[in-house]
């Protein structure tokens, strides 16, 4: 997380941080990292007291969750400093020693609320969730003298617009651009976020496309390179990324479209989780491919080309996996399946089904 | 250190890794595409795993190879040195593999290949039909290598063609070399490698790029990327020795999206040259330097023409050019390029190694040396195959290929991928080289060799073709554009019952108009396919057109389901496996398709157990014949 921000290009301006986990069990740390992030959190992890309130301080978290067995500044001193800092930060205690002196002594200090180790995910969610909300009723409460940060925030930005030449209102304009790309983009996966959680989403992906093309050194006959790299790692090419990696290389939205279309490995339409991939190859031909497609469409009830519309599979027909001896063959991620029969593949897709559900 | 400085420094390594190889047994596991497929990796892990649980790390060795080309044995494992080659291989084999290790104990001999043909089983793999009548020149090594490890390339004699020509050869030398063995291009057209090379080297302009064409586009063809994937370092050998003889200081190898372990393969390659010495400045200790970069295509067929590549190459759409001026001379940025696909690249170490004379001693008078195939399809034993040029259809097919599986005859052999034509039966005694096979209206192309027997039908293969090269064409000139689509347009009426009189002249003559006004070698073979199926099976798109009548049963329109009631044993596999809920229980108690719903996937055929044989293909006109004369019945019982 903090490597990422390090490529911030300009002034200092990332949105907020969710959660900010301190705690010096790595593995602990990693488990509750995964179930949040899951959940659409934005998490960073801190593995002893000093970095965790040095974070909290420059990162202004909505929630930090804290052991307080840790080494270092013992925890519940810095359970207390946190607390005292009486900033927006709501924090929750989870620990492995679950006695009720603790318990009373977290509550005292201020803690908002008290997790067992190993933690419930669920239970964890749900802490996690009200106090995401208790911190931005806080975070509302303290608006009138955050809004001065902010305004210093804008004051450089500004300042550097005006000396490339660049006017308030273009800035603007650009800016309520950008907002608009991200609603759309949130609204087109079918997600309910609100402004903020859909701004911080574009945001972190121009980041991620940024460092695509900075590994390019931001070359232009590297686009189709750059495309790939986006593709692989968004599993298709979002608006917003073709748009803003048009600013970036100065290489006209036209031109982008014009070699994503023309490519084969490019999509415009998001891809499911899964992907079913029947080779059409000339010896799956003759060895029956079509009557595999037609097997598989009718199992996923897709056609090639579609994606199912909780984006779980895609059914795709590929020219020759290079594997003719296993004519007709399909690869199913990332693995292969000699001319798989209908219970064969049901029962691949229900495996996926109850991953799914489980997930 | 390991970077290399001079010629000596490489020949003591390569000792070394001789002897480090020496020491050992190895068990070679393939894990080319199709035996990964097929479970390599877990067979590979559990030979380590016996390995280690015995204790026998310094005695025994596992080796993760590329493809070793006898993918219908897949997942293959061969014991070095005793050559002995198991096939079908699985993770509970490791133990007894290793048994037969010991002294004694001798091989797993239900692993051995089985000749059918005798009842014997074989041992070793040279002595194994498929490969006793190969040459296998570049395939080779593949079995002996692990691609990601530089030493196994330097053990068996890899980059001495690089240390000779770079101590002992000008780079004039190295290019006559490659002219007098008349190496010609082995991605399709069979162009002279080193008239290209030549051209390139002494066309104006400075740099000066070489590039590897792998964008190996052909369904049914995978040697380039095998190769690739195997041995990395031959291609990446005779690239550099082309560049030295072409004066280039820069390398490009376009890699196909579909082919992630080649690109790795070749990743791994690049790293490691550069760490010996072998690529990057001064090599050798020669003053001669040379990098490459690799290239991901993004999956588009006419990107693997030569101007088209260079078009991407450079971040743009990757359309052809109209070549008045050939790449070679004008090519990348404008400058002279040299573009040969990968196994002619690989081709040139052997060259400058074993001399041209070597070279000219395999294959016929216009077509020297060896060439890859994979022969897959209706074929026993698919898989990569290398050849003398100069060989006859006929033992490729049946001598190495083992001949049409499941008792049913030969009908024709595809070459040359959607840019080639079908060889008829009666062709088969025909050498296979350049030029034979353009003179029986097929070509080389890049080596597919696709078999199909009786059940494949002809005009279903035209259109498969087509249909592909209707989504493949770039849309930039007018003929191949339109041609292409019109042609499957008829086709594709014909395949549906709907053909007319008239049909097959106005293939003919749309076939002869593109051949002439297309811009690029797409467009110019696009009618191909089409052209060599009427001319050798013209009566098949006849029936179709005049009987509707399609003879392989392939063309779904023109076929249908049924359940024999006679023979049908109610078993009900066939429902159960019906995508569509297409079969019902009919008043017999027996099971029957709803000939509405059906939409002739097959599944029912696959599912019906062989003893009962109660699904069955016909032709769809007795479907229809049938309702009519039941419906007749109903009205007379009234």
């Amino acid at each position: 997380m903090n490597s990422r921000r390090m490529t911030v290009i300009g002034p200092e301006a990332s949105p907020p941080l969710d959660v900010l986990i301190i705690d010096d069990d790595a593995a602990s740390a990693e488990a509750c990292r995964r179930i949040l992030e899951e959940d659409g959190y934005r998490v960073a992890v801190a593995g002893d007291g000093e970095q965790g309130l040095r974070m909290a301080e420059a990162d202004n978290p909505s929630v930090v969750l804290l052991d307080p067995e840790i080494a270092g500044v013992a925890g519940f001193e810095a359970l207390g400093r946190l607390a005292e800092a009486a900033s927006a930060t709501v924090p929750v205690v989870m620990t492995g020693k679950g006695t009720v002196d603790s318990a009373v002594e977290s509550m005292r200090l201020g803690a908002h609320d008290y997790l067992a180790k190993p933690v419930n995910p669920e239970r964890l969610l749900e802490s996690v969730r009200r106090g995401v909300e208790l911190g931005r009723l806080r975070r509302r409460a303290h608006a009138p003298r955050m809004k001065q940060d902010l305004l210093l925030q804008a004051l450089a930005l500004l300042e550097e617009a005006y000396s490339l030449g660049m006017g308030k209102r273009t800035l603007l304009e650009e800016l309520a651009g950008l907002e608009t790309e991200a609603k759309r983009h949130a609204q087109s996966l079918g997600r309910t976020w609100d402004k903020g959680r859909a701004i911080a989403e574009i945001r972190e992906d121009l980041l991620q496309a940024d460092a695509i093309m900075r590994s390019y050194g931001f070359r232009k006959n590297a686009l189709i390179q750059t495309l790939l790299d986006v593709q692989e790692k968004f599993h298709w090419l979002p608006r917003h990324i073709l748009e803003w990696i048009s600013g970036r290389l100065d290489v006209p939205l036209r031109e982008i479209y014009g070699i994503v279309h023309f490519y084969e490995a490019f999509s415009l339409e998001p891809r499911g989780r899964h992907s079913f991939q029947v080779c059409t190859g000339t010896a799956c031909h003759v060895r029956g491919s079509s009557e595999l497609l037609s097997r598989v469409s009718a199992a996923l009830g897709l056609q090639p080309g579609q994606t199912d519309s909780r984006l779980t599979y895609t059914l795709e027909t590929v020219h020759c996996l290079g594997c003719c001896a296993l004519a007709p063959v399909i690869q199913i991620d990332s693995d292969y399946y000699r001319d798989p029969d209908r219970s064969r593949l049901d029962k691949i897709i229900k495996t996926m089904q109850r991953e799914e559900a489980q997930a | 250190m390991k970077r290399l400085k001079t010629v000596a420094d490489l020949e003591k390594l390569r000792a070394e890794a001789v002897a480090q190889r020496n020491a050992k047994d190895w068990l070679e596991v393939c894990t080319g595409s199709g035996c990964l497929a097929c479970g390599a990796e877990a067979v590979a892990d559990a030979l380590d795993g016996e390995i280690e649980k015995r204790g026998l790390g310094h005695k025994v060795g596992v080796r993760r190879t590329g493809c070793h080309g006898f993918c219908e044995g897949a997942p293959l494992v061969v014991i070095h040195p005793s050559d002995t080659c198991y096939t079908k291989v699985q993770p509970k084999h490791a133990a007894p593999i290793i048994d037969g290790l010991g002294a004694g104990e001798g091989p797993v001999r239900d692993l051995l290949y089985l000749d059918e043909g005798t009842g014997e089983r074989i041992e070793r793999l040279q002595d194994i039909p498929f490969y006793r009548h190969q040459e296998r020149v570049l395939l080779g090594d593949n079995v002996r290598i692990d691609s990601s490890s530089i030493l196994d390339y330097i053990a068996v004699g890899g980059y001495g063609a690089l240390a000779k020509a770079l101590s002992e050869m000008t780079p004039e030398s190295v290019l006559h070399e490659v002219k007098k063995a008349n190496l010609r291009g082995r991605g399709g057209g069979g162009f002279p490698a080193g008239r290209k090379w030549e051209t390139t080297r002494n066309a104006p302009g400075e740099p000066k790029y070489v590039i590897v064409n792998a964008d190996e586009g052909d369904p049914g063809a995978f040697m380039d990327g095998s190769l690739l994937q195997g041995n990395p370092h031959s291609v990446l050998e005779g690239l550099i020795l082309g560049a030295y003889a072409i004066g280039a200081a820069e390398g490009f190898i376009y890699v196909r999206q579909e082919y992630p372990l080649a690109r790795k393969s070749i990743e791994i390659a690049i790293e490691q040259a550069r760490e010996y010495g072998l690529l990057g400045r001064n090599i050798l200790g020669s003053g001669f330097s040379f990098d490459v970069v690799i290239h991901r295509g993004a999956g588009a067929f006419v990107s693997g023409e030569s101007s088209a590549l260079m078009s991407a190459i450079e971040g743009r759409v990757g359309e052809p050019r109209p070549k008045y001026v050939h790449t070679s001379e004008k090519g990348l940025w404008g400058k002279p390029s040299c573009l040969n696909n990968v196994e002619t690249w690989a081709t040139v170490p052997h060259i400058i190694d074993k001399g041209a004379d070597w070279f000219r001693g395999m294959g016929t008078e216009g077509s020297k040396g060896t060439k890859i195939f994979s022969l897959v399809g209706k074929v026993k034993n698919t898989g990569l195959v290398e050849v003398s040029m100069g060989i006859p259809l006929r033992d490729i097919i049946f001598k190495i290929g083992g001949g049409v599986p499941d008792g049913k005859s030969f009908k024709a052999v595809q070459t040359g991928g959607p840019s080639g034509g079908v060889i008829p039966a009666a062709l088969l005694d025909l050498p296979v080289d350049f030029d034979e096979l353009t003179k029986a209206g097929s070509m080389m192309g890049s080596g597919g060799m696709i078999v199909m027997d009786e059940n494949t039908c002809m005009v279903d293969t035209a259109r498969y073709y087509t249909s592909f090269l209707a989504h493949e064409s770039c849309g930039k000139c007018v003929p191949c554009r339109e041609g292409i689509r019109q042609m499957l347009a008829i086709l594709d009426n014909i395949a549906a019952g709907k053909g007319r009189e008239g049909d097959l002249e106005i293939l003919e003559e749309l076939a002869e108009f593109m051949q002439v006004a297309s811009l690029c070698a797409l467009g110019q073979s696009a009618p191909n396919p089409v052209a060599s199926t009427l001319k050798y099976f013209r009566e098949e798109y006849e029936e179709h057109i005049r009987h509707g009548r399609c003879r392989a049963g392939i063309c779904t329109a023109l076929i249908a389901y049924e359940i024999d009631q006679e023979k049908c044993q109610a078993c009900g596999a066939c429902q159960r496996n019906c995508p569509v809920d297409a079969i019902d229980k009919s008043e017999a108690g027996v099971f029957t398709i709803v000939h509405e719903k059906c939409i002739k996937c097959g599944a029912c055929l696959k599912a019906c157990p062989a003893k009962f044989g109660a699904v069955v293909k016909v032709p769809a006109g007795a479907v229809l014949r049938k309702s009519a004369e039941e419906i007749g019945l109903a009205g007379t019982s009234r």
